[in-house]
């Protein structure tokens, strides 16, 4: 069964989001299926300019295949647009407009697409809100699976999505709050789909000891891992744990890992540690009281389940509603939605060693029956599988 | 450290937990309601601070005693002089007062209490008013761009209908000329016509002419 992975960029370079996920999967199935990636040669996901030179490349065991983008993105252009789209009535050809503003404009990997579609069984597009799975699925709806890694925000609701989202053949999902959310807008019930999600790989070695030296951490502390940015609440996390320390006093720090484009306040026990090794992440995450997930938009967060599979508890943004579900399934986790639900929350978690053992516990036991590889590996096949019956 | 703070804070925390089965809603719960307890309690103290004000204690003043002294004769004419006066004195010195003077505390308590809420009310209007003067600048400066919008069709479309009404003034006046000028073009077929008739004659004349003048050569 020849299988492609339809994908805005793709390489080691790009280690976060759909990409990630994507690369994951790809990696993966191809001990059962025969598989390739499509996607464009572009690197920086801002203006999507063509990067990669070769038009064919490999990477561990994948084929990749990368067509250029014809039209890089303006970035300024492209938020007025997008503004103007969003606040102001609109027709459906502006919404088109916005996609190919939206991007990676690459014609020719469509046009590919469509010219060589007898070659492959399936083809999975990651991330509906691009160029490539719009008008990838206008092309081969009858083959195409999305996997739509979509977020609680304005863009979804856009009339072309509703369209969209009834095309493909099936869908694979992230998480329980994703489908319900897709279904409720798109009324597509009737598509084949499986919550699904990603696993993820926790490195045999790591010494949570040698990484506190080698930074010189002492003492409790929390961890944030991810993008240090506003749009994953970061600003309003760093106010709430301020304050908290402000108003009890408490010895506990909080250690930020991650690209950062945030002023960080300046204070002792805000402790920046920016991009670390998958090693030293896993190392901090297993010395921490917690992980603080703040973040209003996820489809799903990896590093939410990889601290469940290391046994820590997550203290989480109430008004996300994937974080919520995943916390009040996992029995792994609190959840906040103002500061006062915040200090609460911390504080019984912080004072509770017991509840943090056995959240941490429950954490990893959700891990393990939802989100190792092998269970996800089995989730493709059965409905790559059910596909086959029903055609 | 930690056991130390765990035994602490658990005390202070009172929250539920079965730790064999983890419930997080029910965890949340009771966070929500403990939040909404302590948002209670100041409201209450509150309370507890206006009651002494309420139980205002008044100064209390000596009872008036009778007093039995030998009254002089003048001292009786004047007291005989203020009988008319006597209830207003005896308001004046009698419990009466106590009680008037306490309305007067309760009365200046009230004041009070009106000024500062007044004093909130005209804070919590004047965050409204700001409120409302954002809001309504954002609608003017909306209301505006709209018309301006509105404003540039108008304009457009007038321009377009000035330019047509010219056309069509253009086309009747052309149709007029146009009428002019077949009228013209008319008259002057129907003089050329009569002018082809008189050359007609003018011919017939000249021929019948030249065989007359034939006719008298050849004789």
């Amino acid at each position: 069964m020849k299988i492609a992975f339809v994908v805005q960029r793709y390489g080691l370079e790009i280690n976060g989001g759909a990409e990630l996920h994507c690369r994951w999967i790809a990696e993966h199935m191809c001990k059962y299926w025969e598989v390739e990636v499509l996607t464009t040669q572009a690197l920086d996901y801002i203006t999507w300019r063509n990067h990669y030179s070769r038009s064919e490349d490999s990477l561990n065991g994948v084929l990749i295949k990368r067509f250029p983008v014809s039209k890089s993105r303006d970035p300024e252009r492209f938020g007025k647009l997008q503004n103007r789209i969003l606040d102001n009535e609109h027709t459906f050809e502006d919404e088109l407009k916005w996609l190919e503003e939206e991007g990676p404009y690459s014609p020719l990997l469509i046009q590919y697409i469509q010219e060589n579609q007898k070659d492959y069984d399936y083809l999975f597009f990651f991330s509906y809100r691009y160029y490539h799975s719009y008008w990838g699925i206008q092309a081969v709806p009858q083959k195409s699976i999305l996997v739509p890694t979509a977020e609680n925000d304005d863009i979804i609701r856009l009339h072309l999505f509703k369209e969209l989202f009834r095309k493909p053949r099936g869908f694979v999902y992230n998480s329980e709050e994703e489908r319900q959310m897709i279904q409720e807008l798109a009324h597509n019930g009737d598509v084949p789909g499986e919550v699904v999600g990603v696993g993820t790989e926790i490195p045999d070695q790591f010494a949570a000891d040698g990484f506190h030296e080698k930074y010189g951490i002492e003492g409790e502390y929390l961890v944030y891992i991810g993008r240090i940015d506003q749009n994953k609440g970061c600003d309003e996390l760093f106010q709430f744990f301020l304050q908290y320390k402000r108003e009890t006093g408490a010895e506990i720090k909080l250690l930020l890992i991650g690209s950062s484009i945030l002023k960080i306040p300046v204070h002792p026990d805000l402790i920046y540690l920016g991009f670390l090794n998958e090693e030293e992440k896993f190392a901090a995450l297993q010395g921490a009281l917690l992980l603080c997930m703040p973040s209003f938009f996820e489809s799903l967060s990896m590093v939410a389940l990889e601290a469940w599979a290391l046994g820590r508890p997550v203290l989480a943004n109430a008004r996300c509603d994937v974080l919520k579900g995943q916390c009040d399934r996992s029995q792994a986790g609190l959840y906040y939605s103002d500061y006062s639900q915040f200090k609460q929350a911390l504080e019984l978690l912080l004072a509770d060693s017991e509840l943090r053992e056995r959240m941490g516990q429950n954490g990893r036991q959700y891990f393990q029956q939802r989100y190792t590889w092998s269970v996800i590996e089995q989730k493709y096949l059965a409905l790559v599988r059910q596909l086959n019956k029903e055609s | 450290m930690t056991d130390n703070r765990d035994n602490k804070n658990k005390a202070e925390m009172d929250i539920r937990i079965d730790y064999d089965n983890v419930d997080v809603k029910d965890i949340m719960s009771q966070i929500q309601d403990r939040i909404a307890a302590q948002a209670e309690a100041p409201s209450e103290k509150e309370n507890k601070k206006e009651e002494p004000v309420r139980s205002l204690s008044m100064p209390e003043l000596p009872d008036p005693q009778p007093t039995r002294v030998p009254i002089s004769k003048s001292k009786r004419i004047l007291l005989k002089l203020m009988r008319p006066f006597t209830p207003l004195i005896k308001l004046l010195i009698l419990p009466v007062q106590h009680e008037f003077m306490e309305s007067v505390y309760r009365l200046d308590f009230t004041n009070k209490r009106l000024d500062h809420l007044n004093q909130k009310m005209e804070q919590v209007l004047e965050s409204l008013s700001g409120e409302l003067y954002r809001s309504t600048d954002h609608l003017s400066t909306k209301i505006d761009e709209y018309n301006d919008a509105l404003n540039l069709r108008l304009d457009l479309a007038f321009h377009d209908l000035g330019k047509a009404m010219e056309y069509t003034k253009l086309l009747h006046s052309l149709s007029h000329n146009l009428v002019v000028e077949m009228s013209k073009l008319k008259i002057e077929e129907e003089d050329m016509k009569i002018k082809a008739r008189i050359l007609e004659k003018d011919f017939e004349f000249l021929n019948n002419r030249e065989r007359a003048l034939e006719k008298q050569v050849f004789k």
